[in-house]
């Protein structure tokens, strides 16, 4: 059922250690939304299971092979992945930037094809940056860039799509309509998306599967509506919500009212970054 | 239509980078004829014909074919290997202040230098032939230390530590230079302060040999990694993300920068500002690609070289001042402006 698979997992910074004998299973052509406060590890483990970070035991499995023996490259024509607030050089356009999504698929010295010119196109056409596309991508506004960002991720012709907060920082509008657009194409080209979100609702919304983690540690996972449950809010996040069925789609959302009791001290000794 | 218009914007960079290319080549050649006609002896571009010809007296012969011409083209050399070193660093360090210094590069030539000099007695003949050898190992042992010292085991080199490391390393092998310095008789000390400020002191054609293979073998090297360049400016995260194994291609560029810029440093002597000002021009002018900013950096660097020299020729006629001299003179008002635009 899960062609990507994480098997006894510890993850390091160093000597410290920030997930430990983790296990999970990434469903394959769903939308998993990996949810969790501040500093719980989740951004960590989505650069884990992307290879972008090593572990220190265990392994991650695509395709029933260790993702880090795994030539790079080749892993790159099957995963993309868009960190948090990527940077582009200054002066690059947008169609230049899209392009860059090829590398994995190019050789040498070779210039784009016929056929990663028109894969360039479809990704610019349907993240809509149409009319930006001659454009230097530091001109753009944020939701803008992201999208562009995404035309790259999409340019690379992936199964697997991995996102780090791919919302953070945009208006809601554009919050939605990256949503949107990673649910288009979810739905029409099945491909199996992995992100970090922080709205909760926007999680519950969008993806058919939600993973809880509290300290490296999966808490609960399964569909929206077990996870996003009163006990388990308290759990990870330590807030006190109601939970309510959306009026128009029936799935859940959280209203959140107070801080659980245990969270309140803790609020009060330290606040503890991301 | 629709692949015509994917196209536009790589063309339309394509043809800028081809002119730009093609006006710095033709400002090359200019400086080159007028470098031909300066210099202590007067020359006429006439003279300088006849004598290409050979049809020059013996003297004229002897000045343009084993003094001035190994000299111009060692000048051009130098500042295009300075140059390409620093579109390197600056691309692996994410660091538009990078340039061969940051990997201890003068530095480590130097002190290399002043200890060749302050154990060799400085006498007519050999010693003087080891020196650009001597450069070149205290350069890439340099090089090397402060990799390993930059290097964390699970995580590899991170830019950042890098720059911090070499700045570190830097200042201490600066440090113990004075020291040494200070104990060099009148004569040393004179060549070595001469070294430092870099001149293209030892030009004949022995010299241009010896850079020459480092550039023909290495240039066409980092063009066929413009692409991973280009990858690796948009961090850790995404090339890797993009099938590149960050630490093994870094650690080949930065070999590849520590190559060109040793033997160039070898050769030229401490000058700095090249390898910083070369990519920052070229990148003005052919935009962010490596593809093109690798062959434009050559380009801006050997012409910068060129004309300070030329300058550093002709300025205080009879005497030289050390074109690293003339260089940092160009080089200071520009980084000012551009400090001042943005």
């Amino acid at each position: 059922m899960g062609r990507l698979y994480a098997k006894q997992v510890d993850i390091a910074y160093g000597d410290r250690i920030i997930v430990e004998q983790l296990s999970l299973t990434i469903p394959t052509g769903k939308i998993t939304a990996l949810v969790g406060a501040n500093g719980s590890g989740k951004s960590t483990i989505l650069k884990t299971l992307a290879r972008i970070m090593k572990p220190k035991d265990g392994a991650v499995f695509l395709d029933g092979k260790a993702i880090h023996s795994q030539s790079t490259k080749e892993v790159a024509k099957q995963l993309a992945i868009l960190p948090q607030n990527p940077t582009a050089p200054d002066g690059l356009t947008v169609s230049e930037l899209v392009g860059y999504g090829r590398f994995p698929h190019q050789r040498g010295f070779g210039s784009l094809t016929q056929e990663d010119k028109r894969i360039i196109q479809w990704a610019i056409e349907v993240t809509g940056i149409v009319e930006f596309r001659d454009r230097p991508v530091e001109q753009l506004s944020g939701g803008q860039r992201q999208r562009a960002w995404i035309a790259m991720a999409l340019a690379q012709q992936t199964d697997f799509l991995f996102l780090d907060e791919p919302t953070t920082f945009l208006d809601m509008a554009h919050q939605l309509e990256v949503l949107e657009l990673l649910h288009k194409l979810n739905q029409e080209e099945q491909r199996t998306i992995v992100m970090v979100v922080h709205d909760l609702n926007h999680a519950a919304r969008y993806a058919q599967h939600m993973i809880a983690i509290k300290k490296g540690k999966v808490v609960c996972e399964g569909a929206p509506d077990q996870v996003m449950t009163h006990d388990v809010l308290r759990e990870v996040f330590g807030i006190e919500a109601d939970i309510v069925a959306d009026p128009r789609t029936g799935v859940p959302l959280c209203l959140p009212y107070g801080l659980a009791h245990a969270s309140v001290e803790r609020a009060h000794s330290h606040e503890k970054g991301a | 239509m629709k692949s015509m218009q994917a196209g536009t914007m790589e063309h339309r960079r394509k043809i800028r980078a081809a002119q730009v290319m093609a006006v710095l080549g033709a400002l090359i050649l200019a400086a080159f004829l007028i470098s031909m006609n300066t210099g202590f002896i007067k020359l006429s571009p006439w003279d300088v014909m006849k004598t290409l010809v050979g049809a020059g007296t013996e003297k004229q012969e002897l000045v343009l074919f084993d003094f001035r011409l190994p000299r111009i083209v060692l000048s051009v050399l130098v500042g295009a290997g300075l140059a390409v070193s620093g579109a390197i660093l600056q691309g692996v360090s994410r660091n538009a202040l990078a340039d061969p210094g940051l990997l201890g590069i003068s530095a480590g030539a130097g002190l290399a230098v002043i200890l060749f000099i302050s154990f060799y007695p400085m006498t007519e003949g050999a010693p003087v032939y080891l020196l650009p050898l001597c450069a070149f190992a205290g350069a890439s042992l340099t090089a090397a230390v402060i990799y390993s010292l930059a290097f964390r085991k699970g995580q590899g080199v991170a830019p950042t530590r890098l720059i911090l490391v070499g700045i570190a390393v830097s200042a201490g092998i600066s440090a113990a230079m004075i020291v040494l310095t200070i104990k060099l008789n009148p004569e040393k000390f004179q060549f070595v302060s001469v070294w430092l400020a870099g001149s293209i002191w030892g030009a004949n054609w022995h010299f241009v040999m010896a850079l020459l293979p480092w550039l023909m073998i290495l240039l066409p090297y980092v063009m066929v990694k413009a692409r991973v360049l280009d990858i690796l400016r948009l961090g850790e995260p995404l090339a890797i993300g993009l099938g590149t194994s960050t630490e093994r291609e870094r650690i080949r560029l930065l070999a590849a920068a520590v190559g060109l810029a040793g033997a160039s440093v070898a050769v030229g002597g401490g000058i700095g500002f090249v390898g910083l000002i070369g990519p920052h021009l070229a990148r003005r002018l052919v935009g962010p690609h490596h593809q093109y900013l690798i062959p434009a950096s050559a380009l801006a660097g050997g012409l910068l070289l060129i004309v300070a020299d030329t300058l550093a020729r002709w300025i205080l006629q009879p005497s030289e001042i050390p074109v690293g001299i003339v260089v940092a003179i160009i080089g200071a008002p520009y980084f000012i402006y551009l400090l001042m635009k943005t």
